[in-house]
């Protein structure tokens, strides 16, 4: 797109300086803008290096005397890497349910004929207008009915079907070319093989998309695991940030300290994206359609 | 998309391969949605142990509460300027990320990175860097406009700084969907506006913005609900809905009602009343999209 600009640009005016000056100032208002969004983090992390005092010192905005000190303490004496870990096993665990679960569904919607394939389709879609707020207050109470209330299980089971994936799966499986299918029915391939060695191989970059926004979407959960987990040491760290708010010493919030633990909390998710962010963007450009 | 011979067509295997799915759907969405329009008709006495059959009472108790009448136009006031605010600095950056030449795949992660960002996590740093006496950002925006930007205390203040938290962190997702728009447009559609010489300004809201409205309508949807419900860690660690219930967001209110005052038939009706809101809006991006895939996509 960017080399067509440029060309038509360039006869539609015919002076090449004023064109260079003109994508000079895109860059520049680019930078500007990016530099803004990443500011507010960028800050974050110098006044993470800060002791409390340095804090209360508004306009000092250099790195501070304690360097990774507030990490550790985060971490360690306020317990952020147990929060850290149980945020880390909720979100795999729901990725790999999710991504299990919505596999079946999707091998059954798209190559079985069955009865009522259409209104199986619109329930899974359906429970799109059923997120957490609709149904918190029985949930909650189904939660503690089940014995599940501060356990692994109720911040993961509810979260681990899904219609979003189940649809996007659905989309991908239908693009794959005919002629494989055809090949696989005349081989009397069963169902289990035609999955592992067939759909699976040809649906990785849809898996990892999937997998990425179920990561992100699991990681940051706030509003459940605050209400079910009331056990501090099973809590997840989104919510764990919540208890470094109180941090002070000797009268002095120690902001360093939380600035540290708010880092802390969003580098996984900031890791997966950027490491994975091909697979997640051409997920989302099926999803759209 | 190519037409195949489904291979499979056993009916039982097909249903077994939807029983996980059906069994998570119904145990922790449906049954418990349909319970809560059960328990919307029941008011709870004695912390929830004891409920009695109401009908629709909690539904006008609702309706005639000054404090609840409030937080609805709150959230739905809250929503538009989330809504505005991110979608006019989205379309911007994603703009420039269209236009630009060089350098698109690198520009492209770094502005898109807030779609990982934990709203808790946005709350924080703003809550940090924005508070009336520590915060330098407010600090340097007292300086230069003389103005004393105390949202501790101050309503209004208080509901923008929350807003511009929740658009920080919602900027990622929108420049995502509107970078992918923007290049699908095919250039014969803007070849012609472009050899004519209009401006880029021009060409961006006369030319660019009426073919991915079908996007920006998405975007609207997605960002409202987003504003309805994704909102609950700001309002719970940067304000507790006030000051005097200037941030009170009806997730947040729900969410109070429920779990601090147990007024769980009160709380279930608040949660009908959310799931109404959902409900119109995502009608509204399914009309939507049909019209579009009938225009050719």
């Amino acid at each position: 797109m960017a080399t067509n600009t440029e060309s038509t640009a360039a006869t539609a005016r015919p002076e090449l300086s004023d064109y260079l000056s003109d994508d000079l100032v895109i860059h520049g208002l680019l930078v500007f803008s990016i530099v803004l969004m990443g500011l507010p983090l960028i800050l974050a992390v110098v006044m993470s290096t800060q002791t409390p005092s340095e804090v209360y010192e508004v306009t000092n905005v250099g790195i501070g005397s304690q360097g990774l000190a507030n990490y550790q303490t985060a971490l360690g004496e306020y317990n952020l890497g147990q929060y850290m870990w149980n945020s880390f096993v909720m979100a795999s665990i729901i990725v790999v349910g999710k991504v299990a679960l919505s596999l079946l569904a999707a091998l059954a919607l798209v190559y079985y004929r069955f009865p009522y394939e259409r209104a199986v389709f619109m329930f899974i879609l359906l429970t799109l207008l059923l997120p957490v707020p609709v149904r918190i207050v029985p949930l909650f109470q189904l939660m503690a009915d089940l014995g599940w209330a501060n356990s692994m299980l109720s911040i993961t089971g509810p979260y681990i079907a899904s219609a979003t994936a189940v649809f996007l799966f659905r989309q991908h499986f239908m693009s794959i070319p005919a002629s494989l299918v055809d090949n696989a029915r005349l081989d009397g391939v069963g169902p289990f093989t035609f999955l592992v060695k067939v759909l699976i191989p040809m649906s990785k970059g849809m898996i990892a998309g999937v997998s990425v926004i179920t990561f992100i979407y699991a990681w940051n959960q706030y509003l459940w695991p605050l209400v079910v987990i009331s056990a501090q040491e099973k809590q997840v760290v989104q919510v764990g940030i919540r208890y470094l708010q109180g941090a002070s010493q000797s009268g002095l919030t120690q902001w360093g300290l939380i600035m540290a633990g708010a880092v802390l909390a969003l580098i996984p998710p900031l890791l997966v994206l950027v490491v994975l962010h091909r697979p997640l963007l051409k997920t989302f450009a099926i999803q759209q359609k | 998309m190519t037409e195949f011979t489904k291979p499979f067509d056993s009916s039982w295997q097909a249903y077994l391969l939807l029983v996980p799915t059906f069994a998570v759907l119904i145990a922790f969405l449906y049954y418990p949605a349909v319970e809560t329009f059960r328990l919307s008709l029941y008011q709870t006495l004695l912390l929830g142990t004891q409920k009695a059959f109401v009908g629709l009472e909690n539904f006008k108790i609702l309706a005639t509460s000054p404090e609840y009448q409030r937080s609805f136009v709150i959230s739905f006031a809250f929503a538009a300027f989330v809504v505005v605010g991110t979608l006019v600095v989205s379309l911007f950056v994603s703009y420039l990320l269209f236009e630009v030449s060089r350098g698109t795949s690198s520009y492209l992660v770094a502005a898109i990175w807030p779609y990982a960002l934990p709203t808790a996590v946005a709350a924080t740093v703003l809550m940090f860097l924005m508070h009336p006496t520590l915060g330098v950002i407010t600090h340097y925006l007292e300086a230069l406009t003389g103005i004393e930007l105390d949202w501790f205390t101050s309503g209004p203040l208080a509901f923008v700084v929350v807003g511009l938290v929740a658009i920080w962190k919602q900027l990622g997702y929108n420049i995502i969907f509107l970078v992918a728009a923007l290049n699908n447009i095919p250039e014969t559609l803007t070849e012609s506006a472009k050899l004519d010489g209009v401006g880029r300004l021009k060409m961006l809201y006369k030319v660019y913005v009426p073919l991915i409205s079908p996007t920006m309508v998405f975007l609207v949807v997605m960002d409202t609900i987003y504003a309805f419900f994704q909102t609950f860690p700001m309002v719970d660690l940067m304000t507790s809905g006030g000051p005097s219930g200037a941030t009170n967001l009806l997730i947040y209110k729900l969410y109070r009602d429920a779990f601090e005052f147990n007024s769980l038939g009160k709380a279930s009706a608040e949660s009908i009343i959310l799931f109404v809101i959902v409900a119109i809006l995502m009608y509204v991006q399914l009309r939507v999209s049909e019209s579009y895939t009938h225009y050719g996509a």
